[in-house]
């Protein structure tokens, strides 16, 4: 334990002081402001650093323990705290939010490394409250469903969440906690899991919980009382997250909204964590039984007319449609993949076109029974073969999907339904597992000749998940038979299940003759990468129980069932049974880099730009980094506008350098930057600086800067340029050059990423440096991350120390004469202009290598002649 | 026949990654979250190569080399720890330890340590 509470508490303490200190005009003093400024810059940049060491010993690479994980963050904290000190004094307290947000981050991050539940934490929070920082608290579901309505404004029920703290209160009240620790501890399998929930169903609800449950009913619900009915749901900590936990956990519907229901219907929900499917499904996810903790969701129920789910990306090869299943009534009826239900999949690019149709037969349909729950009962005659949605509901479906896609950064599958005056509800929506990053189907296998084998079944049915395997046949035809399924068998069976989540580590293949690719079970076979092929009408009768067969289901939907083992068919790498994400503890460990890394504030021009928006730490860093460089402007701008100022001279003031490149370069000079009585506009030519002249020789070499692929638009601080005389506004986003004669700090933004570039060049080797920093891109992370890869492989080569983590490179160079300090800044100012135009053109390691020698060789930004796209 | 490999560290993700990582070698691989059950273990079953933590609760990695090196002369030992600034411990431990790794421990470092180790023993 490096870092313990007296530490943490010192930092605050320092925080709360400058907080607290009137700035005693310091401001006005360019020399302290400016070391206020690099003191701000130095924080950030260890702080970058320690995000960058966690991200990479998180990563998977290494073996690391908690202690290893709270120092680093120890260290994180520190640093940023250390910043947002200085940034405090430096802007003279004008962001007072920031304090606050960090110490949300800091609660958050410290809940997930002390595996404790705040007791300060509230029992229950009515959806509208929920803010983003509330995600362990409140559980995966009732997270993604509030932020669905609170943030993007879209039609959820009226719903409150029961916390994790609730969970922890009532085991407490019961005196399971310790049972529970127990269980933990032991990582006894077989565990007496039904004298656990036979103990929760009899446990008594603590006072407190009651009065908290009958006051949300009572709000909820208001004179309707027992007549108003919610449905309660499952939220685990981790739930919607990395893993679905799709259908392992009860779902109890029609509730009525009064205290002892509610309180009957959460305890059935808790007590399913102990079921032995889920008990099962959290050992695969390496979970030690009792160790899970679960909030609840109470929402209301939708009058469904239909229900169904949403795949944003339909997968087998379909990236660019969206999948779309409903069916009649409530929504079980495909989740569970109770009947055979309409299929509409919709081409999303450009404007949103239905593309193919499938009317289900619909036979059963899903109901409420009033406080009795809800039964299947059969459809309607009528209704049966009758599409359940018009075009105009399915178009409209897709633009709620897409919206939805567009804030989680990722693909969704989403729940919905229509009521009964046709409006449209979200009730769930959660990260789609599609078949990105794993190995391409291996063409030796895919595009393999049949083998000379008996064909039993052939192209019927859907692809849930792609792979070619053997194995004896094996019916299953009641959740009694689970208990005889023999390790690699091909299960067959009339319906899809969550069920057989408790034999998906032995069986080889599932096919069944009903279901959706949307279903709960279609979540956890991709999870676990199992072949899986459901709705093929009738698998049971084509494939006979003992039979081996080999199972061929391809990315591109084409499925066949040989009779026999097909042995060249058969891949040579069997699946691995558990990967890396199946570590509880390793996941447990990346969560808090959830509140450390993703960076939210992109663009200092919208309005989205505040303190209250910073979500992680990499935001704050952002944010006080960018609002560091507005306030040393603006007090440049304030000298340069001062009376004295112009009666006694120009020192310090803000000055535009004009440059021969589409940017605009703000330049303060903090002595000797520039010729003697250089002007409001100055030239590259009138620049002293050394260090600067050669940062901008390399920036401005014939080719560095190729215009033709500008990929700057109207959002980008050219939009800035046309603003008016606001100095924040005509700052926010300006490259500065705040330099003297051998001094140089320089804050770059190009579109969405941003560099600072600080480096000494004095007569003494050993006081010079060169640090750089890249960090941000609009492009996808993928081809960001392969620019850093391009950008570290070109620093290496000029002898720099590089730290590469995600789309972050912090590189640095000490100790070295002036003349190669040039050399290098040079350089990089041609690497500046090159890799600011690389977002998107990069696909792949090895060509990002290949360039990176080219670059090295000489060539230039405009040799890889890249068009308007960014594509070469 | 597999190479089979002892992992002993209290801190349970420290085990559990190390198994996953070592088994995609080909390696057998069975994780003990003290020296104690280790060591009970031990008594039962040779082991190629013992990787262990140094401080553990109770048993700690010291006395497992010691019991190692008294049952099994030709096991190879590879210590972890937190703990970087150990050069005493490291000194006395020189001969009898194959390698040493601070924490956290990069596994492809690991993983070439424990190679070197095997094809030294094969001779």
């Amino acid at each position: 334990m490096a870092r313990k509470a007296p530490f943490r508490r010192a930092w605050r303490d320092r925080l709360r002081h400058a907080l607290g200190r009137a700035p005693a005009g310091a401001q006005h003093d360019p020399a302290a402001l400016f070391t206020r400024f690099q003191a701000v810059l130095a924080g950030n940049n260890r702080a970058l650093e320690a995000i960058t060491d966690l991200g990479e010993k998180l990563g998977g690479d290494y073996l690391f323990d908690v202690n290893y994980t709270k120092a680093a963050y120890g260290e994180l904290f520190a640093a940023i705290s250390d910043a947002l000190e200085n940034f405090t004094i430096l802007t003279n307290h004008a962001h007072p939010g920031l304090a606050e947000i960090l110490a949300r981050l800091d609660r958050q991050v410290q809940r997930i490394l002390t595996e404790e539940v705040p007791e300060s934490d509230p029992l229950l929070i009515f959806y509208p409250e929920i803010t983003w920082d509330l995600a362990e608290t409140v559980g995966g579901k009732n997270y993604h469903l509030a932020l669905l309505g609170n943030e993007l404004r879209l039609r959820t029920p009226p719903a409150f969440a029961v916390t994790t703290r609730a969970f922890d209160l009532f085991l407490a009240h019961n005196q399971l906690s310790e049972r529970l620790q127990a269980l933990a501890d032991s990582r006894n399998q077989k565990t007496d899991l039904a004298g656990l929930r036979e103990a929760i169903m009899a446990g008594a609800m603590p006072p407190e919980l009651e009065t908290e449950l009958a006051r949300a009913a009572r709000r909820l619900a208001g004179r309707r009382g027992a007549k108003y009915l919610l449905a309660v749901r499952s939220s685990g900590e981790e739930e919607d997250g990395d893993f679905s936990f799709a259908g392992q956990f009860e779902s109890i519907l029609n509730v009525p909204a009064t205290a002892a229901a509610i309180g009957a219907a959460w305890k059935q929900v808790v007590a399913s964590l102990f079921s032995p499917g889920a008990a099962s499904y959290q050992l695969q996810l390496g979970y030690d039984p009792g160790r899970l903790k679960m909030a609840v969701a109470c929402v209301a129920m939708v009058k469904a007319r239909v229900s169904g789910v949403i795949y944003t990306v339909a997968g087998s090869g379909q990236d660019d449609v969206v999948l779309i299943n409903a069916a009649w009534g409530l929504g079980p009826a495909v989740v569970d993949g109770i009947t055979d239900a309409d299929l509409y999949l919709v081409k999303k690019d450009g404007v949103a076109i239905i593309s193919e149709t499938r009317i289900g037969r619909k036979e059963l349909m899903v109901v409420g029974d009033g406080a009795a729950g809800i039964r299947t009962v059969p459809t309607p005659t009528a209704d049966r073969g009758r599409p359940c949605l018009v075009d105009k509901q399915v178009l409209e479906l897709t633009r709620l999907a897409m919206k939805i896609e567009k804030h989680f950064r990722s693909p969704q599958d989403i729940e919905w339904a229509i009521d009964d005056r046709g409006k449209i509800f979200i009730l769930q929506s959660r990260a789609l597992k599609v078949d990105e990053g794993e190995k391409p189907p291996d063409p030796e296998n895919e595009g393999a000749n049949d083998p000379d084998l008996p064909v039993l079944m052939d192209n019927q049915g859907v692809v849930v998940r792609h792979g070619i395997t053997a194995g004896r046949i094996f019916h299953v035809r009641s959740p009694e038979d689970l208990e005889q399924v023999p390790r690699g068998a091909v299960l067959v069976a009339r319906h899809d299940s969550p069920q057989y989540v408790r034999v998906i580590p032995f069986v080889n293949a599932i096919i069944t003759d009903t279901g959706v690719a949307t279903s709960h079970m279609a979540s956890i076979c991709r999870e676990f990468a199992i072949p899986t092929v459901v709705n093929t009408g009738n698998a049971t009768r084509l494939l006979p129980a003992g039979r081996e067969v080999t199972l061929r289901a391809d990315s591109d939907g084409t499925i066949t069932v040989y009779a026999g083992v097909a042995r060249e068919l058969l891949r040579e790498e069997r699946r691995s049974s558990v990967k890396l994400r199946h570590l509880y503890e390793f996941r447990r460990q990346k969560y808090l880099m959830r509140y450390i890394t993703p960076l939210h504030l992109v663009n200092p021009l919208e309005e989205e730009f505040t303190p209250a928006k910073c979500r992680s730490v990499h935001d704050l860093i952002r944010f006080m980094h960018e609002m560091a460089v507005q306030a040393l402007v603006a007090d440049a701008n304030r000298q340069a506008g001062s009376l004295a100022r112009r009666l006694f001279g120009r020192a310090n003031t803000l000055r535009d350098l004009a440059l021969p490149l589409p940017i605009r370069m703000l330049l303060i000079d903090i002595g000797g930057a520039l010729v003697p009585d250089s002007g409001r506009k100055v030239t590259p030519e009138q620049l002293r600086s050394r260090p600067l002249r050669a940062i901008l020789r390399g920036m401005l070499e014939p080719g560095s800067w190729s215009n033709e692929t500008m990929p700057l638009t109207g959002r980008n601080f050219l939009a800035g340029m046309t603003r008016t005389a606001d100095p924040g506004a005509i700052s926010a986003g300006a490259n500065l050059a705040v330099a003297s004669a051998d001094y140089v700090n320089l804050s770059l933004r190009f579109g969405y990423h941003f560099d600072v570039l600080d480096s000494y060049c004095t007569d003494q080797p050993r006081n010079n440096h060169i640090f750089f920093r890249f960090v941000g891109g609009a492009a996808a992370l993928t081809s960001r991350s392969l620019r850093i890869h391009f950008m570290a492989r070109v620093m290496s080569a000029y002898g720099f120390m590089t730290r590469t983590r995600g789309d972050l490179l912090v590189a640095r160079i000490s100790n070295l004469p002036a003349a190669e300090v040039e050399q290098l800044l040079t350089n990089l100012g041609r690497l500046i202009g090159c890799a600011r135009q690389m977002d998107a053109a990069l696909v792949s390691e090895a060509e990002a290598e290949r360039l990176a020698d080219e670059f090295l060789a000489g060539k230039t930004a405009g040799d890889f002649l890249f068009d308007k796209h960014g594509n070469r | 026949m597999k190479n089979n490999i002892m992992i002993i560290d209290d801190e349970k993700i420290v085990g559990d990654m190390a198994k996953l990582s070592l088994e995609q070698e080909g390696y057998e691989v069975e994780t003990f979250l003290d020296g104690e059950s280790a060591l009970n273990r031990m008594e039962k079953k040779s082991f190629d190569v013992v990787i262990t933590d140094l401080k553990m609760k109770g048993i700690d990695g010291l006395e497992v080399l010691r019991n190692v090196k008294h049952l099994y002369p030709d096991t190879v030992v590879i210590m972890i720890t937190a703990f970087a600034n150990l050069d005493v411990a490291i000194e006395a431990m020189r001969d009898d330890v194959q390698d040493f790794f601070p924490k956290p421990v990069k596994i492809k470092e690991l993983k070439a340590s424990i190679k070197k180790a095997l094809e030294k023993k094969a001779g």
